[in-house]
């Protein structure tokens, strides 16, 4: 019994699942070509810069602000695809009811609308760099607060993916235990930075060692991790299910 | 009332043959209790630490908000770490319920109608407030038109997101009227349609700035809030009833 692949062909489903992650993988790239052009980055921008400070940043780097944001805008959703894979195959676990599947449905929708509003503040800063140095600032606090501190999904993604792993204990489990420990240490490194929205400076200020590079090298390592992962899983699927074509 | 099976043929049919592990309901009970765990989170956050229940006043003009952020900027920003930490309970929450409703006779298209509402509705219905909120206390030198930006796109788009939540309230009501497995009891669809009617009424704080229908009002504020207050109960009730009754096993059909 596979309940979950039922819905489409299963040729097509397997194959559906191999182009939602090159999609992923692509997107990716992408975004890490974003990551590395926007100077708020690089550094990334403190919380103690001033209102004229912020304004002087966004006029001398307006291009740039704006090539990444909207690069942000366009692919940063499509990393979607992979987390509908994760999806699909805790929904072909077969030693439990599925609930997890569902519960990590509904986090992925709601951590990736945050997402885009985070994008949307940073770039309608930039839209009018002359603006009154107190608009940019304030869309510029948004931002950062909004792309930084809501971790509270991803938690719940990881925490849920780890879980349904614990218990496929059965013969024919869908992904290596290990998987489940890595999803976990992943919330772990990411949930500190929930405490940005209280720190104006240090590691844990939404540009610090904790809040800023460890999260987002933390869901970055998810990501290319779980693209290899899954890679594997729909293979073995496709094995399973005999040869599509 | 019709009699009617409490276990479904159709679940019979996707229950699971070749597990390996005993047949356990642990995974339904750890997704359960997450939802009284997050709503009782909620509260703290948004009672004693935010100050958004019950609402400050939207008829202060700018004196007034500048003095609510300057005497609650400490447990504000405490209360956006802890949300920010917690808020994924509601997706726990939101999906639990959808996936209970994947069980009703009624199809999987409500399911995933609430499902999709509420996972919209956490971001303008509860973390942007917060955020908000969050940026006011951060810098308490603004200048107070900034101020007075924030404190109304908090207020507004917490109390005022109207159209996420009568969505997922329409889709809960009409799912368990239609269903025939019981899952959740039909009194629960028409205390649901009350929900719909508070967010109607909820309309008039977008026009109205002061008065029983402004965002504090008698009847927008405390009257919705009563009758959500009385629901969430009633789910949450009716919910561990609903885990309760699952045969242990099985999974909602596809």
């Amino acid at each position: 019994m596979t309940a979950g692949v039922d819905d489409l062909p299963r040729t097509s489903n397997v194959r559906t699942q191999q182009m939602a992650l090159w999609t992923t993988a692509v997107a990716l790239v992408i975004l890490l070509i974003a990551y590395a052009a926007f100077p708020g980055f690089w550094p990334p921008m403190s919380p103690q810069l001033s209102a004229d400070q912020v304004a002087t940043f966004y006029r001398a780097h307006t291009a740039w602000i704006r090539f990444s944001m909207v690069t942000f805008n366009l692919c940063g959703i499509m990393l979607l695809p992979m987390f509908g894979v994760i999806v699909v195959q805790m929904k072909r676990m077969t030693t439990q009811s599925q609930v997890f599947a569902y519960v990590f449905l509904s986090a992925t929708v709601s951590s990736s609308t945050i997402f885009a509003l985070a994008d949307i503040f940073f770039a309608t800063a930039a839209f009018r760099p002359n603006r009154d140095p107190e608009i940019v600032l304030v869309l510029n606090d948004l931002g950062w607060l909004v792309f930084v501190a809501p971790v509270g999904m991803a938690l719940v993604q990881n925490i849920m993916l780890a879980l349904a792993i614990y218990h496929d204990n059965g013969a024919g489990a869908i992904f290596p235990r290990w998987v489940g420990y890595f999803s976990l240490a992943v919330a772990i490194a990411m949930a500190p930075s929930a405490l940005s929205v209280a720190f104006d400076s240090g590691p844990f200020a939404w540009n610090g060692v904790i809040s800023f590079w460890l999260r987002n090298i933390a869901f970055g390592t998810f990501v290319v991790v779980m693209l290899v992962v899954l890679r594997k899983t729909v293979h073995q699927q496709s094995v399973d299910e005999g040869p599509f074509q | 009332m019709s009699v009617s099976e409490l276990t479904p043929d159709d679940e019979k049919a996707t229950a699971v043959a070749d597990s390996a592990a005993p047949a356990s309901k642990r995974d339904l009970n750890i997704v359960f209790w997450i939802f009284p765990a997050f709503f009782g989170v909620f509260g703290i956050v948004f009672v004693p630490l935010l100050r958004v229940i019950p609402p400050p006043r939207p008829d202060v003009g700018y004196a007034g908000m500048i003095s609510f952020f300057e005497a609650h900027h400490t447990t504000i920003r405490i209360g956006l770490v802890l949300l920010c930490l917690a808020f994924g309970g509601a997706a726990v929450a939101n999906g639990y319920v959808a996936y209970q409703m994947k069980r009703m006779t009624s199809g999987p298209v409500f399911a995933y109608v609430y499902m999709g509402g509420m996972a919209v509705g956490v971001l303008p219905g509860m973390l942007l407030v917060a955020v908000c909120f969050d940026a006011a206390s951060m810098r308490l030198d603004r200048a107070p038109r900034v101020v007075g930006f924030l404190y109304d796109l908090g207020m507004l788009s917490f109390n005022g997101s109207l159209g996420c939540f009568s969505t997922a309230y329409l889709a809960f009501a009409i799912a368990i009227l239609l269903d025939r497995n019981k899952i959740f009891p039909k009194w629960l669809a028409y205390l649901t349609i009350w929900q719909i009617v508070t967010e109607l009424l909820a309309t008039m704080m977008w026009v109205l700035p002061a008065g029983p229908f402004a965002w504090n009002g008698s009847m927008t504020f405390w009257l919705g809030t009563a009758i959500f207050a009385i629901w969430l109960n009633c789910q949450g009730l009716m919910l561990k009833k609903a885990t309760d009754q699952q045969p242990a096993g099985t999974r909602p059909p596809e």
